[in-house]
């Protein structure tokens, strides 16, 4: 199953592939068909198909005119799984002199195919204007706009000197901002501009600008970075704003912003020397081709230097609280009848240009008759353009003391304008109430319950020690502690004992075991000590059937305790097989030797004798009995 | 039998224990009226006779500590919030206090100490020597009556897989109960009771003067001379100091 999916697997891949091929749709198209001399003509070469990683197609040698990449965009569309994509080539064609050209076929290689595309004629007449030294030539604006178009003062001093990392002129950035003069809390956009003739990929900020002083807002760049190609010093560059900041300054001053370092990658590539669109033969800020042999480089724009005027002393109304920028003003009331220690709630709304995260509630008027409280601030911040703006709300709650007709006061809020620069003061309206006489308490709203700022914050007020404790902990449990801590203690102890106790019997049963001699032998001491009291009890009487089984039962005794010590059979020894171990261990000259044969010849003679034997002689056989066992004992040792 | 006489006495000797225990509630009543009237110097002294009677309750040491936060007596009352804090050492008034009297200090000393001994300081601060050695002491004892357990109902297995498990126990906390030890018994902690106190580079006059601290400085002592200690700072400093100049933290 596993091999089969495989199979079908591989099939899918090579037959994808052989589709992907055989799919692709090569079309060029310009924009126009006569031009001017000098005039440009955008020349668009659109491939179509699956998925692809395609390099631009280099445009076959046209004398009469200068041509010039300008960029690819891609379009990936994902159907039902699958997807498909368009890549469109740029090209911008200046033609050099008059006449009917015609654009020879583009061959695009997709694969291992090559896909021409249809040839195309061109009319171009005499030009009627000169070619500006520094123009733009971006295919949406007019040629000769000035750069940058968005700016309201293109400041010329502002044009970097050429960063030239490892002396290369061939790629450097601009820093600049909008206006070199600005008031406080007045808003600077921060624009860096990238120039490159290569190939280039923006990876980002390597060392971030250093913008102490300033409140900043960064505006989000569009996916596909705007970009343009544009001449300096009589080269053409393609240009692309690539980061942009909103600073507002916080205090009057001259600054000097440190812009950081951007990052970027270049194709190391071999440059043409007369075919421009070499230097571009892929993608910009878009990847470009995944196996390019990338290099990064490091583009230091020069410092800024910007000049923060103090807002203006003169016309300072007393509601200004430090906004600058556009704005209006407007607020409403959820209710203009209310019953005492009810509250009303107006809701502030500040809209406009400007820093709105920097903006005040507008001050309250001294108020006799209303207990007043903070419920809610919202803010929203838009970046629309090139312009930081929003919307600021703040609700106010107002509880009426006093039954009767009131009004909630007008609220004034100025701000400076810097175009104008003077100062606006906005009013909201004057909202009449009806107050209701009511009993009931003040109490706080249910639908304000949750909200923190309504309520006031608690707030230490000084520090000192804790006070004393006034109590001392019962002793009773701290000594029934104790006492269980000693008693665990010796418990623990105990159970140890134990433990290594039964880990003794038990590694002895495991020995025993698998020998059986060695048990009777390790055993046969404890057995004779147990047969030796015995022997004791019986001994003392002096019955003559107690006679007869105590000498019964010392031969038994001996005889198992010898044959357990010698391991041989309990049953089966014989009295010859004992004397001759006896005799081999004791020796046969040796006096106990014939003390212990003497206590057999006695045993057989209480057992089939008719006479009497003494008590003496029992004491005497059991001591036999114990002297045996000693020195069989001793000699083990 | 003889078990039974001798549960009885401790039976009848309990009555005693806690005839003093009236004494002792009843004298730090009597110290407690005297901090709350204002009297803080008689609070201390009453304070101090329990102490010296060796009454150790962290209540005893916290409130004494307060009662010399009230004299200006800053490095005492340091120490007996650091004698408190080894009794109950969890008590979040005794550390308020304690965080509190330092800042009042006038000399402070930085901790470059590495953020595990900081750490591990912590952590084994949280717990009393009795506190660990219980658990010990609780964790052996199921490890050995597993092992009892083992044998006597003849599974023989003494090294089974629970076993393994409490043994791991027994490691770790064994490990925490080991540093307790060396915390408590190894590392004697002492505060600076002199306004100021001079450490040496030796155990002499003669030595040059190595720094300078105010009271109330916490100290390790590392070594010990007749009249002389080695002590050693948080911020890595060591220096000779006179016995008389520091107090141990000790019960």
């Amino acid at each position: 199953m596993k091999k089969t999916l495989f199979i079908s697997f591989l099939f899918l891949v090579f037959f994808k592939a052989y589709v992907c091929a055989e799919d692709v749709r090569v079309t060029a198209s310009v924009n126009k068909r006569s031009a001017q001399v000098g005039e440009e003509i955008r020349l668009n070469i659109r491939v179509e198909g699956q998925n692809m990683n395609l390099q631009a197609p280099r445009l076959p040698k046209m004398e009469s005119f200068d041509t010039y990449y300008t960029g690819r965009a891609s379009h990936i569309t994902f159907i039902n799984g699958g997807s498909t994509s368009n890549i469109e080539f740029s090209y911008t064609l200046v033609p050099q002199k008059a006449g009917r050209f015609t654009l020879n076929s583009v061959e695009v290689q997709v694969g291992s195919k090559v896909f021409p595309t249809e040839p195309i004629i061109l009319e171009v007449a005499e030009s009627q204007a000169q070619t500006p030294r520094f123009s733009p030539t971006g295919s949406a604006g007019p040629v000769t706009q000035p750069l940058p178009t968005q700016m309201p003062q293109p400041v010329p001093q502002n044009q970097p000197s050429v960063i030239a990392p490892e002396n290369d002129d061939n790629i450097f950035v601009q820093a600049w901002v909008d206006r070199k003069t600005v008031y406080q809390n007045q808003q600077v956009l921060l624009t860096y501009s990238l120039y490159t003739r290569y190939d280039t990929r923006y990876e980002g900020f390597e060392k971030e600008p250093e913008t102490s002083g300033f409140w900043i807002e960064e505006f989000p760049m569009e996916r596909e970075i705007e970009r343009e190609t544009i001449k300096v010093n009589g080269k053409r560059y393609v240009k692309a704003d690539v980061k942009k900041l909103a600073l507002f300054p916080t205090a009057p001053g001259n600054y000097t912003i440190q812009p950081g370092s951007l990052k970027v990658s270049v194709r190391e590539e071999p440059q043409g020397s007369n075919a421009f669109d070499e230097f571009f033969s892929d993608s910009f800020f878009t990847g470009g081709s995944f196996f390019a042999r990338r290099q990064n480089r490091l583009l230091n724009p020069p410092v800024i230097q910007l000049t923060v005027k103090p807002l203006p002393d003169v016309g300072k109304p007393e509601s200004f609280q430090g906004a600058v920028g556009s704005f209006r003003i407007s607020a409403t009331i959820d209710k203009n009848k209310v019953k005492q220690n009810e509250p009303v709630t107006l809701k502030v709304n500040i809209e406009g240009e400007g820093n709105i995260e920097t903006i005040n509630r507008p001050k309250l008027p001294g108020l006799t008759g209303f207990k007043t409280y903070d419920a809610d601030t919202n803010s929203k911040l838009f970046k629309t353009g090139n312009v930081i703006g929003g919307t600021k709300s703040f609700e106010i709650v107002f509880i009426p003391k006093n039954e009767g007709n009131a009004f909630i006061p007008p609220l004034a809020f100025s701000y400076f304008d810097p175009r104008q620069e003077k100062y606006v003061t906005l009013q909201t309206p004057n909202f009449p109430i009806q107050v209701e006489h009511s009993d009931q308490s003040f109490q706080m709203p249910e639908d304000m319950t949750g909200k923190a700022m309504f309520q006031k914050q608690v707030k230490l007020e000084g520090k000192d020690v804790r006070y004393i404790e006034e109590k001392l902990p019962d002793l009773l449990p701290m000594r029934l502690g104790g006492l269980a801590y000693r008693v665990l203690a010796w418990l623990d102890l105990l159970l140890f004992v134990i433990l290594v106790f039964l880990w003794g019997k038990d590694r002895q049963e495991r020995l025993f075991s698998k020998d059986a001699a060695l048990r009777r032998r390790k055993t046969a001491r404890s057995v004779a000590s147990i047969n030796i009291r015995r022997l004791k009890k019986i001994a003392q009487s002096s019955k003559e059937e107690d006679t007869k089984e105590f000498f019964v039962e010392l031969e038994k005794a001996m005889t198992q305790y010898m044959a357990d010590k010698w391991n041989l059979s309990t049953y089966g020894v014989t009295r010859h097989d004992l004397e001759e171990t006896l005799a081999m261990h004791f020796g046969s000259d040796d006096p106990h030797l014939q003390d212990i044969l003497g206590l057999y010849a006695l045993c057989d003679e209480s057992r089939f004798g008719k006479g009497s034997i003494p008590q003496a002689s029992k004491k005497m056989g059991i001591k036999i009995f114990q002297d045996t066992v000693n020195r069989i004992e001793r000699m083990r040792k | 039998m003889r078990r039974f006489f001798v549960l009885l006495f401790g039976l009848c000797c309990m009555p005693v224990a806690l005839g003093a225990t009236a004494d002792i509630k009843s004298a730090f009543q009597e110290a407690n009226t005297s901090y709350r009237t204002g009297d803080y110097a008689k609070a201390a002294a009453q304070y101090e006779n329990l102490v010296q009677q060796n009454i150790h309750f962290s209540a005893i040491y916290y409130d004494l500590g307060n009662t010399y936060v009230r004299l200006g007596h800053l490095s005492k009352a340091i120490l007996n919030f650091e004698k408190a804090l080894r009794l109950d050492p969890r008590n979040n008034d005794i550390r308020h206090n304690l965080s509190y009297t330092r800042g009042l200090l006038e000399y402070r000393v930085e901790d470059s100490r590495n953020w595990y001994l900081k750490a591990s300081e912590h952590i084994l601060k949280y717990i009393t020597e009795e506190e660990i050695n219980s658990v010990v002491l609780g964790v052996i004892f199921v490890f050995l009556v597993g092992g009892i357990f083992g044998f006597v109902t003849g599974r023989g297995s003494f090294w089974s897989a629970w076993q393994r498990f409490v043994f791991i126990m027994l490691l770790s906390v064994g490990l925490v109960a080991f540093g307790k030890q060396v915390q408590s018994n190894l590392i004697r902690d002492a505060i600076v009771m002199q306004k100021e106190c001079e450490a040496r580079y030796g155990p002499s006059e003669h030595d040059q003067v190595a720094f300078r601290m105010g009271e109330g400085i916490k100290v390790f002592v590392v070594d010990r001379r007749e009249d002389w200690s080695r002590v050693l700072l948080t911020n890595g400093d060591s220096g000779w100091v006179k016995n008389t100049d520091i107090a141990e933290v000790k019960i």
